[in-house]
């Protein structure tokens, strides 16, 4: 059952596939501290450089996800020392962990976020090894019409779970579909929103989607942040970067509990590491916080978020690799890098490509290893990252977007969409939209479509197909759930506390 | 009826759906394999956009902060940078254009000229470096100058 694990530390140890797992995750960290710049946008700048190295999939795949692990790792940094969250999984982490570090415990801080950091990595990884085979064994069952069914039930998962508007939520994701509409329609050779610009025939690539949603708009937005109130701030002494025994087994069920956790928010489709982190939390401090401490700088609560959203960065592979749903914004890029490589991720990944499956997993477990090992002694090196002024950071993020972009097709008609995309990106944060949506809308409405008219073609334009077999019905009774239940809880809960302000 | 910012985003949303569904009736297709065909589901999707928007009409959120009009200017100045960037990009050769702009938009992020200098020389033969000898690419020379390269 575990081929597929050996076959993949074969090819993740590999000198070369090994050295990629270490610049991920050493470019990861960076990019998760740098101000601004997290897991999705350091994937987005880098994966046009991965694409021009040549790199078979397996090791491209291995590069970014490094990146993505290593900067949820990053995250924490300036969420610790600054009380500026990294990205959106370290949001609580700020909570106690910047009152940790304003008490002058910021190196044990950062020490023991990286420990919980790994130990939640850790138990997801070993959950992702047992039960991604597992999943992909039910999904080999699948058919168009439960595809259909799946991907409605991520994207109603998605516009419960993530950001807090499901209605901007759905409004981002149907957006993404619809984008993903444009271009030459395969089933029929019909253009779609083209307009007659021949530059769009393939549709709007990828590369420039994600850099221009994402880096540009982050670039524009910086400059917002440049005129806000927290634009300089001072970084409390960090000290010595390590954690006691004493205080790791103070914490030790803290992150346990919270890497389970994490995990399974993670598998979840459409619920990243920002809900994991609030969902431990929460949780944590529930269950332990006895005497108030949480808030003020309880160690504890620090461990709890920290293990959450690492073990839910590595959850959110298994719906990736098993059903081809990503299960965060950040595994949707990935996803798309796939697609680019031409892989489908699906359930046949696990034995039609199992260098490709195995190899992440093996990777992740090596990654994690390296984590950890450059996390503890070179945290004071990440820490400067952090006062990176931004009269260098923007230059630097513009000229990897153009660069990246341009050298797809030598091809300046992809910048000016690119910078299109990105007015657009910057207008949808600016109007509270979550951007992650939009990107999974983006790349799984491709699917979408071709499954649904794959059911229907099979049925012969019945719909019935549909809701036909026993999986396609429980998940649609699934999605139906998530959607009204909190509506329902939400007005269960109002009747019987009146409101006391 | 308050005029927010979800409203007039509503609205502008129903008008976008109309327009894809309107464009998605005119898709022609002489011979059709299969029932569903190019129109149904880009309709369907315009159909969920406009019941959604509608939503963000009649209760829409809070209006959020907006840029005040000194940042307006700043942020079209920005996006003016990175167009004259594109636009110039193949003309002008990568070097000259990636050293004006970061000279640029450092400025613009309140480097003082001195820095902004420093950052643009350095960050342009850095990356002209990384990009040819490291990576491969190949970068526009710049076919306004023939004698640069």
């Amino acid at each position: 059952m575990f081929d597929f694990l050996i076959q993949g530390f074969d090819v993740a140890l590999s000198p070369m596939n090994l050295g990629l797992a270490f610049l991920g995750a050493l470019l990861g960290t960076l990019f998760g501290a740098l101000p601004g710049i997290g897991p999705i946008n350091g994937i987005a700048i880098l994966m046009p450089l991965a694409y021009t190295l040549g790199l078979p999939a397996e090791s491209a795949l291995i590069l970014l996800a490094g990146v993505y692990t290593g900067a949820e790792y990053g995250g924490r940094m300036s969420s610790i020392l600054l009380n500026v969250p990294g990205d959106a999984g370290a949001v609580m982490t700020t909570l106690d962990g910047h009152p940790l570090a304003k008490k002058g415990l910021a190196g044990p801080a950062l020490g023991l976020s990286a420990v919980s950091s790994f130990v939640g990595a850790t138990i997801a990884i070993i959950g992702l090894t047992l039960f991604a085979p597992l999943l992909a064994e039910v999904a080999v069952m699948f058919g168009p019409a439960e595809f259909f069914a799946l991907m409605v039930f991520a994207f109603a998962s998605m516009s419960v779970m993530m950001g807090n508007d499901p209605i901007k939520t759905g409004i981002g994701a149907v957006l993404g579909v619809l984008i993903a509409m444009v271009g030459v329609d395969s089933g029929t050779g019909v253009m779609r929103y083209t307009f007659g610009m021949a530059e769009l025939y393939d549709g709007i690539d990828f590369v420039v989607m994600i850099i221009g949603l994402f880096a540009i708009s982050e670039i524009l937005l910086m400059l917002e942040h440049a005129h806000g109130k927290n634009a300089n701030q001072e970084m409390p002494p960090l000290g010595r970067v390590m954690v006691s025994a004493k205080e790791l087994l103070y914490c030790k069920w803290a992150m346990l509990r919270s890497g389970v956790i994490g995990f399974i928010v993670g598998v979840l489709p459409g619920t990243g590491a920002s809900v994991a982190g609030a969902v431990t939390y929460t949780t944590e401090k529930r269950l332990s916080d006895k005497h108030n401490t949480f808030g003020t700088g309880d160690m504890r609560g620090l461990a709890a978020p920290e293990a959450g959203n690492n073990a839910s960065a590595a959850g959110s592979f298994v719906p990736m690799l098993t059903l081809g749903i990503p299960g965060s914004g950040t595994t949707a890029v990935l996803l798309g890098a796939l697609m680019l490589y031409n892989i489908t991720p699906g359930p046949m990944l696990f034995t039609e490509r199992p260098e490709v499956a195995g190899g992440l997993i093996a990777s992740l477990y090596i990654g994690n290893l390296v984590l950890l090992a450059l996390n503890l002694p070179l945290a004071g090196l990440f820490a400067k990252t952090l006062t990176m002024p931004r009269w260098v950071l923007v230059p630097g993020i513009a000229i990897l977007a153009f660069v990246g972009v341009y050298q797809l097709h030598s091809d300046l008609m992809a910048i000016y969409l690119m910078l299109i995309v990105g007015v657009f990106g910057y207008a949808l944060r600016k109007l509270g939209f979550s951007l992650a949506p939009v990107i999974l809308g983006y790349v799984l409405g491709g699917l979408m479509e071709d499954n649904l008219r794959r059911a229907l073609s099979i049925s012969g334009g019945e719909v019935g197909i549909l809701w036909d077999s026993a999986i396609s019905i429980c998940l649609w009774i699934a999605a139906a759930m998530l959607l009204v239940l909190p509506w329902l809880l939400s007005r269960a809960f109002s009747r019987k506390s009146p409101v006391t302000a | 009826m308050r005029i927010a910012a979800d409203r007039i985003l509503g609205l502008a949303l129903i008008g976008l759906a109309a327009f894809a569904a309107f464009n998605a009736s005119q898709f022609h297709v002489n011979f059709s394999y299969e029932p569903v065909g190019p129109k149904a589901f880009p309709i369907l999707l315009s159909a969920i956009l406009a019941t959604l928007s509608l939503v963000l009409v009649f209760r829409p959120g809070e209006n959020g902060d907006w840029p005040d009009k000194r940042v307006t200017l700043k942020l079209l100045a920005v996006l003016g940078v990175l167009l004259v960037y594109a636009l110039l990009f193949a003309r002008l050769g990568f070097v000259v254009m990636t050293f004006l702009t970061v000279l640029s938009l450092a400025r613009l992020f309140e480097a003082s000229w001195k820095k902004a200098a420093i950052a643009g020389l350095l960050m342009t033969l850095g990356s002209y470096y990384l990009f040819t000898l490291g990576l491969g690419i190949a970068l526009p020379g710049g076919h306004w100058l023939p004698d640069f390269n």
